[in-house]
């Protein structure tokens, strides 16, 4: 390492007390600038990835929030053409409309397993808490 | 007030007439063609040089390009790469169709029910094709989960079935409910503005703040016509992959 470059160049091993208190001083200063450096960056690419992630989590959104509805209204528009057809008119719409949100909640549910396994892909951990499976479910 | 629904109005811009059928070439139909020509212009152009250190163009295209193939390959696994052509394609013709959309004054096809509902229908038969093609009638095994017990599976089957035909109706609903609300939301707060202004005294002051409003709005709206791509392209994906390995 070289020394610091004031006025006459000392001998080496032949430094004063003052250069080596300067070169200590500035190596320290050098040590603080390049950890805020770091911290900056790392801090600039968590907030990038943090903004990838909100978007990722808008587009389950948005994903999400059509499954069901879409579910009802398929389930409702077979009901009422089975109804009309058959000539049990509300019932058929009734159940299947029924269906149809059964449907939707299972989209749903479908969706949101998809966005935990990528979480976890992602991350190495899943959000939410893991139940244990009931076992008079099966 | 300007009528914020007028923006979506289909105008005849010639009219044209193929056996009998009514092919009038309207505004919608001159953007899908802007649409398709800038899409394939800029991919060609950008594509043009092949070099080894992209220029600028060619990174935006590369970047397209791993961004799409990425998503085929997490949700398909290699063999889905077969099918990149038409993911990309969807990709590309919804993306620049809404940023499109974007720009004052130009029409937004993809918040035309008709177009979405003929964009999701087609990956809806594509799927149903695939599917019967590759799996024969193992295909239907998508309406019979693993482990259900005998007595709930009509149940469950039918509960499987209406899920399965909901889906070219979200796939459209989606994409063309997002556009049309997000068009009009920015509409409605741009009338405020020149409603506010057109009052005078005190409420003119009050102009600035829609105004912030439809800046906020227009970032939004561009971070959802991105997203809606993605999204539209992500769901053709897991539909595809359906369609090659039915069964849940």
């Amino acid at each position: 390492m070289s020394e610091p470059d004031h006025g006459a160049v000392p001998e080496r091993g032949n430094l004063s007390p003052e250069d080596i208190a300067e070169f200590k001083r500035r190596a320290s200063e050098l040590g603080t600038r390049i950890e805020s450096v770091q911290a900056e960056k790392q801090a600039e690419i968590e907030e990038q990835e943090d903004r990838a992630n909100r978007s990722r989590g808008m587009a389950y959104g948005l994903r999400m929030s059509t499954e069901l509805v879409a579910a009802i209204l398929v389930g409702g528009f077979m009901g009422y053409m089975l109804d009309s057809w058959l000539g049990t008119m509300p019932w058929l719409s009734l159940l299947f409309i029924m269906l149809g949100f059964s449907a939707g909640i299972l989209n749903i549910l479908r969706t949101f397993k998809r966005m935990q396994a990528d979480i976890e892909a992602q991350k190495g951990f899943t959000i939410g808490k893991t139940l244990p499976d009931d076992v008079d479910d099966r | 007030m300007p009528d914020p629904i007028y923006q979506f109005e289909v105008k005849r811009l010639f009219p044209l007439e193929i056996f009998g059928v009514d092919a009038t070439f309207t505004n919608s139909a001159l953007f899908m063609v802007v649409g398709v020509i800038l899409s394939f212009g800029l991919l060609m152009y950008a594509s043009r040089g092949r070099s080894l250190v992209p220029s600028r163009m060619q990174s935006i295209a590369e970047s397209l390009y791993e961004f799409v193939a990425g998503m085929v390959r997490d949700s398909m696994g290699e063999q889905g790469m077969k099918f990149f052509p038409l993911i990309f394609t969807f990709f590309m013709f919804i993306l620049t169709l809404n940023m499109l959309g974007m720009v004052p004054g130009f029409f937004t096809v993809t918040s035309q029910i008709w177009v979405t509902a003929a964009l999701a229908l087609l990956v809806f038969f594509i799927v149903i094709v695939v599917g019967f093609a590759k799996n024969g009638l193992g295909f239907l095994k998508l309406f019979v989960p693993d482990g259900v017990p005998i007595y709930v599976l009509p149940l469950v089957s039918l509960i499987e079935v209406i899920s399965f035909f909901s889906r070219p109706l979200s796939h459209s609903l989606r994409l063309f409910a997002n556009m049309l609300a997000g068009h009009i939301t920015l509409k409605v707060f741009a009338g405020f503005i020149i409603m506010l202004l057109g009052a005078g005294g005190a409420a003119s002051a009050l102009a600035p703040l829609p105004l912030l409003a439809v800046l906020g709005i227009t970032a939004l709206e561009f971070l959802v016509a991105f997203l809606q791509a993605y999204v539209f392209t992500m769901l053709t994906c897991m539909y595809l992959n359906d369609a090659l390995h039915p069964g849940h």
